[in-house]
């Protein structure tokens, strides 16, 4: 459960996340994941589809989904790039859009597209489990499950590493035949669970 | 007795270790590594978003930010969090298909019973067929594994032996050897080393004797007499007897319980809600063998609400009775 003092600012929040509220709070739709027309337009085409509300007022309002942990990241200029699933709020200030992850995407079953969160100020990660930060440098490549994944920040550069032999074929695969791996500098974010993926099993 | 002697409800695994937090007792809470500044206590509930033109204080000078692990500052073979747990890898290393979520390094994952692994193996898996759903890894690296967001506890082994629900044992030491064991739905380690368990909610441990909810049992160690216990009174009294054999009235849910006698220590989660069964494989179609050749039912023993006559199966629930 988050709670959100407010003083007549605006946090962007996914619609329906609201639980509670003190104070005088306005509620307001925004349409196309709140990226003005072209953010709607290229939602809508990608599919990362995301539904947000605008808050704003004064006093405390409550957020929470599923009783799922939630994280906040904080942000100074860097680029949160971030399932849409696991974004549940952002401060008003926070650019949000979406980028194209290609295969990557497609093998967390998340789609092609991530959403980027990027200014300065707070957002809400929501993950099932505490997440676990894991820091990447340049001799430190860190390969993940991409059930696992939920966000990372600064500049990494994802790749599939498939392990997949002929041994998957035959049903006596290692179980993790599929993994992203992050190399460059940043942080991933993990959670100690594991998406129903494309990969499953295998 | 091998087992390390566990307070009942006991403090930490490892037993007094220096790190240990003040917890409720029953709260099995692992050491965390000494190395990464603790995790400063953010309390969530009261994070204030500043908005932007609040300082904002950045994440590398400030203490106050989230714990970040690389290679170097996750643990070796211990929790990272209660639900998180780091595996330093330097050989092999068992676990069960798809619980690796993140690691360092240079490992490579192979499934039992595939090629060059398989001559490795022979020592360590003496059951018949669920090797299917093991995997080896091996390399060098960390490790993180994590099951479902379950609350993860490793255990040590010195020569001794426990028994654990298939769908609760995560991953294993190679020192340790993995067998069925006749009870089905059960896997016993033994030897020497340390695993890595899965449960819902934190791990009591409980001396015998004692009688425990089949949906709570996560595993025992040393323990001879597992065995079914039914509330006889309740059972052939009028009123049992009746609910029993005609299914109206509904069960209570606790007439059926396994009892543990001897000495050892019983394993219980604090929840009922059981993981995911995995598949020990089948056992070979013998007499003498309890159900061989019949494949283990998903959730077996542990549903009281089937009596042998009369069952009127949901009805008697639809009705309210």
């Amino acid at each position: 459960m988050l709670a959100v003092e407010l003083a007549g600012e605006a946090v962007k929040a996914r619609h329906g996340s609201m639980v509670a509220y003190t104070g005088q709070m306005t509620f307001k739709k925004l349409t196309g994941g709140g990226d003005g027309l072209r953010g709607m337009v290229t939602r809508r085409l990608t599919g990362e589809r995301m539904t947000v509300m605008e808050v704003k007022g004064q006093g405390t309002c409550y957020f929470a989904d599923q009783a799922t942990e939630i994280n906040l990241v904080r942000l100074s200029g860097e680029t949160l790039y971030v399932e849409a699933d696991n974004l549940l709020c952002t401060e008003a200030a926070l650019h949000t859009g979406t980028s194209f992850t290609g295969l990557n995407g497609v093998s967390s079953g998340n789609g092609l597209f991530t959403t980027k969160v990027e200014g300065h100020g707070w957002a809400a990660v929501t993950s099932n489990g505490p997440a676990v930060i894991l820091r990447v440098d340049k001799d430190m490549p860190l390969r993940v499950d991409p059930g696992a994944y939920i966000a990372h920040t600064g500049s990494l550069h994802r790749s599939l590493r498939s392990g997949a032999g002929w041994t998957t074929v035959i049903g006596e695969g290692g179980g993790e035949a599929v993994q992203v791996e992050f190399t460059g500098e940043g942080l991933v974010y993990v959670q100690p669970s594991e998406r129903t993926t494309v990969g499953g099993d295998v | 007795m091998s087992y390390p002697p566990q307070p009942p409800y006991g403090q930490s695994p490892y037993g007094g270790s220096p790190h240990d937090q003040p917890t409720q007792p029953g709260f099995a809470v692992p050491p965390m590594p000494p190395a990464p500044p603790p995790p400063p206590h953010q309390p969530y509930a009261q994070e204030r978003f500043g908005g932007p033109q609040a300082p904002l204080p950045t994440m590398h000078d400030a203490p106050r930010g989230p714990v970040v692990y690389d290679a170097y500052s996750l643990p070796a073979n211990d929790n990272v969090n209660p639900y998180a747990f780091a595996v330093e890898l330097n050989g092999s290393y068992f676990l069960q298909k798809g619980k690796m979520v993140a690691y360092y390094g240079d490992i490579t994952f192979r499934g039992v019973g595939a090629g060059m692994v398989d001559r490795v193996l022979g020592q360590h898996f003496n059951s018949p067929l669920h090797a299917a759903d093991w995997v080896v890894a091996q390399g060098r690296g960390k490790l993180l594994l994590a099951d479902r967001a379950f609350d993860l506890n490793s255990y040590d082994l010195d020569d001794g032996n426990l028994t654990v629900r298939s769908g609760n044992l995560l991953a294993f030491d190679p020192t340790l050897r993995l067998k069925q064991s006749i009870i089905p739905g059960f896997l016993t380690l033994i030897g020497t080393g340390r695993f890595v368990a899965a449960s819902n909610g934190p791990v009591h441990f409980v001396d015998p004797p004692i009688r425990v909810d089949p949906q709570a049992l996560v595993g025992w160690a040393d323990c001879p007499a597992p065995c079914h216990h039914y509330d006889h009174e309740y059972l052939h009294g009028v009123v049992g007897g009746l609910r029993r054999l005609t299914g109206i009235g509904g069960a209570s849910g606790e007439e059926h319980q396994f009892e543990f006698i001897g000495a050892g220590q019983v394993l219980l989660q604090s929840s009922e809600r059981l993981m995911a069964e995995r598949s020990v494989g089948q056992v070979d179609a013998e007499a003498g063998v309890p159900v061989g050749g019949v494949p283990v039912q998903p959730g077996h023993g542990g549903n009281p609400n089937t009596p042998g006559l009369g069952n009127l199966g949901e009805l008697g629930r639809r009705f309210g009775l």
